[in-house]
């Protein structure tokens, strides 16, 4: 398809300078977990290759992933991406209405076809036909299945895209299913976590804008770089899991001094994320670090585990790192599939090791 | 012109989904209905669960004010369990909120409503340059300092609450972070750029001198900064005649501090505020796809009809108060606090009161935050400890960016036996009542021209946007 311009124009068409486009590629490179090397290496495939058309959708949903990627920490990177993905379709941000939106919807299926990316967030509903939720007059789950048919590859942003999140909650009364239960034939990357970290968005689409592939995923389709560590392992609050100091109550004595949220109920140890090493709000914080355990919000079927404030139960023991690290298999085998990419994506997790490391040096 | 009937929507850049339907005689609707088509169901969801997951899950309702859902519950719970919260957690509270709803009327500013001007529609006129300069979506000068400086105010929620959307700081007792001396000094400092970037992109003055205008002609008076393009824009398309509500407004009072609500609570009308009364709310379902028999939300159930039966047309309830339609929102919490510039516009009811109430308020809530975090004292207690819930029934209300929003909840047995959630967008997108009442934005709508051969009305969708509506959690 000739007629894309490439990413570099685009960027250039938004008055975006050489000069911080290249520290655009630098940044991509580091938020990727990829050496200095890829610098040149993302800053010509994004002179040469055409840009990736991206149509965003919405399900049934509260919008908390555009509302999230909108504030993502570098401007640049948001503003190049927001830009690319508004030449396409987003209810959310687009300036067209009503007809023309849905219009615009099927001329960019119409224009790309088989070479756009579909970005779902929230998810259908089935029951009753699905009329939960209508869009353009017509139930979600049409649009999305017709959106998906000529698509080179979704992605399911959030929770409710990836497993079904708040609105599948027992009895989930509309019967809301996640996308890779409805579209079975294209390849889907699941981006979970209510809504994602904003630096995760950007960073997943920036690397398939960029690289034109999906990013290496584990076992339940996730981007490995960034779902590959528990809460838990990069705490930083651990030192006090490991040494027995929790907070047992709100605002006491140990929550001052900033112990461990386990008892408090704290899903650190079985969830998969990267809110302790990317955190939240452009790195201000995270759960953890405003006093509150982490309650799991990335993990499939997360609202119908128990109490968010009841400890993780299965532990019998806590305190001590060998203990701490068998709790943490055991979950990892409940959640399914946590083990297995530790070996998958060894690779990458090298090189975002290094990154965390020279992040800490800086 | 003949009649005709339109179908408008889907509504994008409002959260959510929304579909109006639109009557249209001598190019100017004669009946509106809206219609909310997306529902989830958490009142049901909820029943079951340990009262303290209310916490958690009613914030997922909505992206945008989930902060205000989540005060709401903790509210709730708090009334249940006769717990209240320590000052200095009340505080914290209120910072949290305040940021959420002020970065709400940022938004609803700049990426909502007034990228609507920068249409072609409005070529010509001598405003639409500068529209389309400042705020063209997504690409206006306008529109990025504002949602960054928006980004850089949710910092303070990221320091206190830890996350935003989603965040799981407020408690019944009071806040999980007790910020610290730096904490204190970072969200002063944080307040101080956002106050800064308003003055230079938005007032073009002080914000001060703005939350002290007296009337509606020294707001008309107003000649710097978007402020007066939107004013401009507002006298050429007479936006002040466009759009009335009921003029009917109601608030709870916002931000509860140990002293009281920061704004007084109450229903104006007619020149006079009157005591609001909860008791008197009733929520209709007779043109919902609801079963059931309308009731007071602490009775209230959520059926959904399957069979989506007429006469009903929207997933929405119709809350009423006293049987009567009310307008909830910035302008209405403005007029029953009493400023003299939301006085003088409460009887214009129009669009273009909706966005100066906003804008007033846009420079009030920032005056209000700088006081606050100026008052917080980090050796103090922010959380006292609330014993879990086994039996009991409360109320929680707050006043979300969008209006009045109520969490009524009943436990039994320690589990939640009833959950009933009013939200401001509910009271000003309900469908018609039992009466054939509209609701408050079928009703503003009533008289808005539609040009011949317009498919989506340019000024059915300034009247829409003007009650910045959030569809997520007018159905939930």
């Amino acid at each position: 398809m000739s007629q894309i311009e490439t990413f570099y124009e685009v960027m250039r068409s938004q008055g975006i300078t050489r000069r911080s486009f290249m520290k655009y590629c630098s940044l991509t490179a580091a938020a990727l977990g990829l050496g200095p090397a890829f610098v040149p290496k993302i800053a010509h495939a994004m002179e040469t290759k055409p840009r990736t058309p991206v149509i965003w959708v919405h399900g049934l949903e509260c919008t908390c992933c555009s509302e999230s990627f909108i504030r993502s920490a570098h401007p640049l990177a948001k503003d190049v991406v927001l830009s690319m993905i508004s030449l396409d379709y987003d209810d959310t941000l687009m300036a067209a209405a009503g007809h023309q939106a849905e219009a615009a919807l099927q001329e960019t299926i119409d224009k790309y076809k088989g070479n756009y990316i579909l970005a779902v967030e929230g998810n259908p509903p089935l029951n009753e036909d699905g009329m939960y939720c209508i869009v353009g007059g017509k139930p979600f789950v049409d649009q999305l299945k017709h959106a998906a048919e000529h698509a080179k590859a979704i992605i399911s942003w959030g929770a409710c895209a990836s497993y079904g999140c708040v609105q599948a909650a027992k009895p989930n009364p509309t019967r809301a299913t996640p996308v890779h239960k409805v579209i079975t034939d294209k390849p889907i990357i699941k981006v979970p976590g209510c809504p994602p970290i904003a630096e995760v968005m950007t960073g997943v689409i920036t690397y398939m804008l960029t690289f034109d592939r999906l990013p290496e995923l584990d076992r339940q389709g996730r981007p490995a770089m960034f779902y590959s560590q528990r809460i838990h392992d990069k705490c930083y609050r651990r030192p006090h899991f490991d040494a027995g100091q929790f907070v047992e109550a709100w605002d006491d004595e140990n929550a001052r001094k900033g112990y461990c949220l386990y008892k408090m109920g704290c899903k650190g140890p079985t969830t998969y994320n990267a809110c302790s090493t990317v955190r939240w709000n452009e790195g201000v914080s995270f759960p953890i670090q405003s006093g509150h355990g982490c309650i799991g919000c990335s993990e499939d079927g997360f609202w119908d585990q128990g109490s968010f404030y009841n400890r993780v139960t299965d532990l019998t023991q806590f305190g001590v790192e060998a203990n701490a690290d068998k709790i943490g298999m055991a979950a990892a085998g409940v959640v399914g599939g946590g083990i297995a990419l530790h070996a998958a994506v060894s690779a990458l997790k090298t090189a975002q090791k290094k990154t965390q490391t020279s992040k800490e040096e800086v | 012109m003949s009649d005709r009937q339109l179908l408008v929507g889907p509504f994008n850049r409002v959260e959510g989904d929304l579909e109006i339907a639109l009557d249209v005689r001598e190019g100017r609707v004669v009946e509106a209905r809206a219609n909310s088509p997306l529902f989830r169901g958490f009142e049901m969801m909820l029943q079951g669960k340990a009262p303290s997951d209310a916490l958690t899950l009613t914030p997922r309702i909505c992206g945008i004010c989930s902060i205000s859902q989540s005060a709401a519950a903790a509210l709730a719970l708090a009334d249940a369990g006769a717990v209240t919260m320590p000052p200095q957690g009340r505080l914290a509270a209120a910072i949290l909120h305040g940021v959420e709803n002020l970065c709400d009327h940022i938004s609803h500013f700049a990426l909502f409503f007034m990228p609507d001007f920068a249409r072609p529609v409005y070529a010509g006129r001598g405003w639409h340059d500068r529209a389309v300069a400042r705020y063209t979506a997504q690409e206006g000068s306008a529109v990025r300092p504002l949602i960054e400086a928006r980004a850089q105010l949710f910092h303070i929620v990221g320091l206190l609450g830890g996350k935003w959307p989603h965040t799981l700081a407020i408690q019944p007792g009071g806040v999980t972070r007790a910020p610290d001396a730096r904490d204190r000094i970072r969200i002063q400092t944080t307040l101080r750029a956002a106050r800064r970037v308003l003055e230079r992109e938005l007032f073009g003055g002080s914000l001060e001198d703005f939350a002290a205008l007296g009337s509606v002609a020294a707001c008309e008076g107003w000649t710097r900064g978007d402020v007066a393009l939107f004013s401009e824009i507002s006298a050429d398309l007479g936006l002040e005649a466009i759009g009335v509500g009921p003029r009917r407004y109601l608030s709870c009072g916002a931000y509860p501090l140990a002293e009281g609500r920061v704004t007084r609570s109450g229903v104006w009308e007619g020149g006079a505020v009157s005591e609001f009364d909860p008791g008197e709310i009733v929520e209709d379902v007779s043109h919902a796809w609801m079963l059931g028999d309308a009731a007071h939300p602490a009775q209230g159930a959520t059926l959904p009809d399957e069979d989506m039966a007429e006469p009903g047309y929207s997933w929405c309830k119709a809350p009423r108060l006293g049987g009567r339609t009310v307008e909830v929102g910035a302008l209405a919490r403005q007029v029953v606090d009493g400023h003299p510039l939301a006085l003088g516009l409460a009887d214009e009811g129009s669009v273009r009161a909706r966005i100066a109430g906003r804008l007033l308020e846009i420079a009030r809530t920032v005056l209000w935050l700088e006081d606050w975090a100026a008052a917080l004292d980090p050796g103090a207690v922010f959380m006292d400890p609330a014993p879990s819930l086994r039996e009991g029934v409360g109320v929680g209300l707050v006043e979300a960016a969008r209006g009045t929003l109520g969490h009524w909840i009943a436990v039994e047995k320690g589990r939640i036996a009833r959950y009933q959630i009013v939200a401001p967008t509910t009271w000003n997108f309900s469908p018609r009542d039992a009466g054939g009442v509209p609701g408050p934005v079928e009703a503003a709508l009533v008289g808005a021209p539609v040009g011949e051969g317009e498919t989506t009305p340019v000024m059915v969708q300034h009247v829409v946007r003007s009650f910045d509506p959030c569809m997520v959690c007018t159905v939930h």
